[in-house]
């Protein structure tokens, strides 16, 4: 590989651009979900509400269409978040415990055969 | 000593809360190929997404060329010439050779040139041009990734688990086809859960376990009580 290359690459590296230090981006989808859903079953009761103790039709539309229709969707996204990241955690801790279960095994096994292989020897 | 073309600098990295890399260190030098050794759920793959930009360290820095290129995005860092050949090969199993080749030229090569290169370095691909790419045995599907990616001109490429699921004589064969990489410039990082594979190519060996360096060193140095207490634990 020639120099050339070598400078072009490292030249393009200098020059990309860096994402800012990021928090963690899932815990904050999970209370976005959680804020959406509590939000969404707010304005579903509320634009119910306000439907109901209307008596005009043009106000029972638009107060059902801003409260409850927006509210409903907000549910159904605000549960989808929740339920994608709390499903995606319990995995994860769930694959941790097996690790952890596997290692111990592997721990328990490998003492037992020193065992059998000092008594062997005995 | 020259600057490394790829540093990782006390990286840790995690998957939501929970913490898979703890200050991990590593540096690959200009045309040397390091192998990434440890068992499952050691934290290589998770080494080498930090590596290739895909996953953002907790912690740490990533430097490339003795830049800093932490945060850097993962096409950027292709674009730029860091190739990464995933776990399961990425080829298009309903695309023929030909087609496969064909997609590598968003780096800006002609599909001639990269053809050539490419019939040149593995033969048998020739055979198959016409072929779809999921039909071919996995020794030839490994080939045809590794073409792809050399088809861009990379200066540093990483592998994860190039033996999957091959023969050890298929594997002994694209080894041999690594360390010609290498001798060419091509900066190498492996990741390889069958240590005696790898060692023999591999200038520098990393052992990993439970997402630390348990052993870093030259690889005809690393013995097999190291390897079998990172394996097995001790």
């Amino acid at each position: 590989m020639n120099e050339d290359r070598i400078q072009t690459f490292t030249e393009e590296i200098g020059e990309l651009k860096l994402r800012g230090a990021r928090a963690d981006r899932e815990h904050w989808l999970l209370v976005l979900g959680v804020v959406g859903l509590v939000a969404g079953v707010g304005m579903a009761i509320f634009g119910g509400f306000q439907a109901s103790g209307s008596a005009i039709l043009e106000d029972q539309i638009a107060f059902l269409a801003t409260g409850t229709l927006i509210g409903l969707a907000l549910v159904i996204a605000g549960t989808a978040l929740f339920v994608r990241y709390s499903l995606a955690r319990f995995m994860r801790f769930w694959l941790v415990r097996l690790v952890h279960e596997h290692r111990s095994e592997t721990d328990r096994l490998i003492s037992a055969l020193k065992d059998i292989e000092s008594k062997l020897q005995q | 000593m020259s600057t490394p073309i790829l540093e990782l600098r006390n990286v840790r990295a995690s998957y939501g809360s929970i913490e898979v890399l703890h200050g991990v260190n590593l540096t690959v030098g200009r045309g040397e190929v390091v192998a990434l050794l440890g068992p499952n759920g050691a934290g290589k793959s998770t080494l080498i997404k930090v590596a290739s930009g895909i996953l953002r360290p907790s912690a740490g820095q990533l430097m490339i060329a003795g830049r800093d290129a932490t945060g850097a995005s993962a096409n950027a860092l292709a674009r730029a010439g860091l190739c990464t050949i995933p776990e399961g090969r990425g080829i298009f199993p309903n695309l023929t050779v030909r087609e496969n080749l064909l997609m590598a030229t968003y780096s800006g090569h002609k599909l001639s040139d990269i053809e050539q290169s490419t019939y040149a370095r593995f033969p048998r691909l020739a055979e198959r041009r016409s072929q779809l790419a999921g039909t071919m045995s996995g020794g030839e599907q490994q080939m045809l990734s590794l073409a792809r990616a050399l088809a861009t001109d990379p200066v540093i490429l990483l592998l994860d688990e190039l033996s999957m699921g091959l023969a050890p004589l298929i594997v002994s064969e694209l080894y041999q086809q690594v360390a010609a990489i290498a001798a060419e410039g091509v900066s190498v990082l492996v990741v390889e859960q069958f240590a005696r594979t790898v060692l023999g190519v591999a200038d520098q060996a990393v052992v990993l376990a439970h997402g630390k360096v348990q052993a870093f060193g030259k690889a005809s140095e690393i013995g097999e009580d190291v390897l079998a207490s990172a394996y097995l634990g001790s």
